[in-house]
């Protein structure tokens, strides 16, 4: 049962990896495009948030993967997911024209709505792994420096 | 101990910057030359605005970057040089490859452009059906495109080669959606930032 909660770890932060290191590897302009289809930024905050996010996006994944300041890694991952649901929320209820979600760049196309469900799956395994934390930390570099 | 962790997490943050910044260093080195094609070119060479679209002619977003153009085009004829480049993205569209293959076969009998334009400006009304053949033969035809030399053309090997080749040099640049822009070598993507550049680069237009 313990096992759940290190795997259930390893995932959320592989998630955020392969989704963050995607996007700082190819130019910012990709990602600046998904971000415009969402219509949600001002047009001067868009720029900066396709420039930035995907280096917290990336950060936040290493850090959960190696269990590295857990509690911090996991609020940020928290407040993520909370995001995309509103963000992927709100245009699906605009019926905005989007054939994907963009959230891995090329790499992986999702429709809107199947993000939504894994989001919102992935915001309550977050939620979960917050409430047991002690076994949330189960192989991780926090658990080794804290010994 | 707590000294140990923030190293740590020094050293990690700055391990991943480094393998960043290398990896995307050595795709930027790996990257092809665009490659000026004549046939599929328009505008001054001396322009000092060069624009190259990476674009899929059944994508809802290059139709409506096409016409953009087209009138920055109409109003800046000498200081804009636009060319063309395929990036069909035939898991999305269905009719991306055969429509470039018409694309590129009317660019060697050298009407590209009459073909082009009158393709982007219909694309709602094709882009929809199961067999557009129909439409995209009306079409060459209307652009005075000779149609024996084009049916011939269209199986042709080195057509698919051609269009696969600049996706792949598209790939290599970085594009991963349509469409894309490289305007005087930077990239744009989508119309709201090819609009935003395009004010930029060019003296304001009048109303």
């Amino acid at each position: 049962m313990t096992a759940i909660f290190f795997i259930l770890r390893i995932f959320i932060g592989l998630v955020f990896i392969v989704s963050g290191f995607e996007k700082v590897i190819s130019p910012y302009q990709n990602f600046l495009y998904v971000i415009q289809a969402y219509q949600l930024f001002p047009s001067w905050m868009e720029t900066w948030v396709a420039m930035i996010f995907p280096w917290v996006e990336l950060m936040i994944g290493i850090f959960t993967f190696l269990g590295l300041w857990l509690d911090l890694s996991l609020k940020g991952a928290l407040l993520f997911f909370g995001c995309f649901v509103v963000i992927v929320g709100q245009a699906l209820l605009r019926h905005l024209p989007l054939d994907q979600c963009g959230c891995f760049g090329e790499a992986i196309h999702i429709p809107p709505q199947t993000i939504l469900v894994f989001d919102s799956f992935m915001l309550l395994s977050v939620f979960w792994l917050m409430r047991h934390f002690s076994k949330a930390k189960i192989l991780s570099l926090d658990r080794h420096f804290n010994s | 101990m707590i000294l140990s962790k923030t190293k740590i997490t020094v050293l990690i943050i700055g391990f991943t910057v480094v393998l960043v910044v290398i990896i995307k260093m050595v795709l930027s080195h790996l990257a092809n030359p665009i490659d000026p094609v004549a046939a599929r070119a328009k505008g001054s060479l001396q322009a000092k605005v060069k624009i190259v679209e990476f674009i899929d002619f059944e994508c809802p977003a290059c139709a409506r970057g096409a016409i953009q153009l087209k009138e920055y085009l109409s109003q800046y004829p000498e200081s804009m040089h636009v060319q063309v480049k395929y990036y069909p993205l035939m898991n999305v569209h269905r009719h991306a490859l055969q429509v470039a293959a018409y694309a590129e076969c009317s660019a060697r009998q050298g009407k590209f452009w009459p073909f082009f334009d009158v393709l982007m400006s219909s694309q709602a009304s094709w882009s929809q059906l199961i067999n557009a053949e129909g439409i995209f033969d009306q079409i060459a035809q209307g652009a005075g495109v000779n149609m024996e030399s084009l049916k011939s053309c269209l199986p042709r090997e080195d057509v698919s080669a051609t269009i696969m080749g600049e996706k792949s040099l598209g790939r290599s640049l970085g594009v991963e959606s349509t469409p894309s822009y490289f305007i005087n070598n930077k990239m744009v993507v989508g119309t709201k930032s090819l609009e935003e550049e395009l004010n930029k680069v060019l003296p304001k237009r009048t109303k």
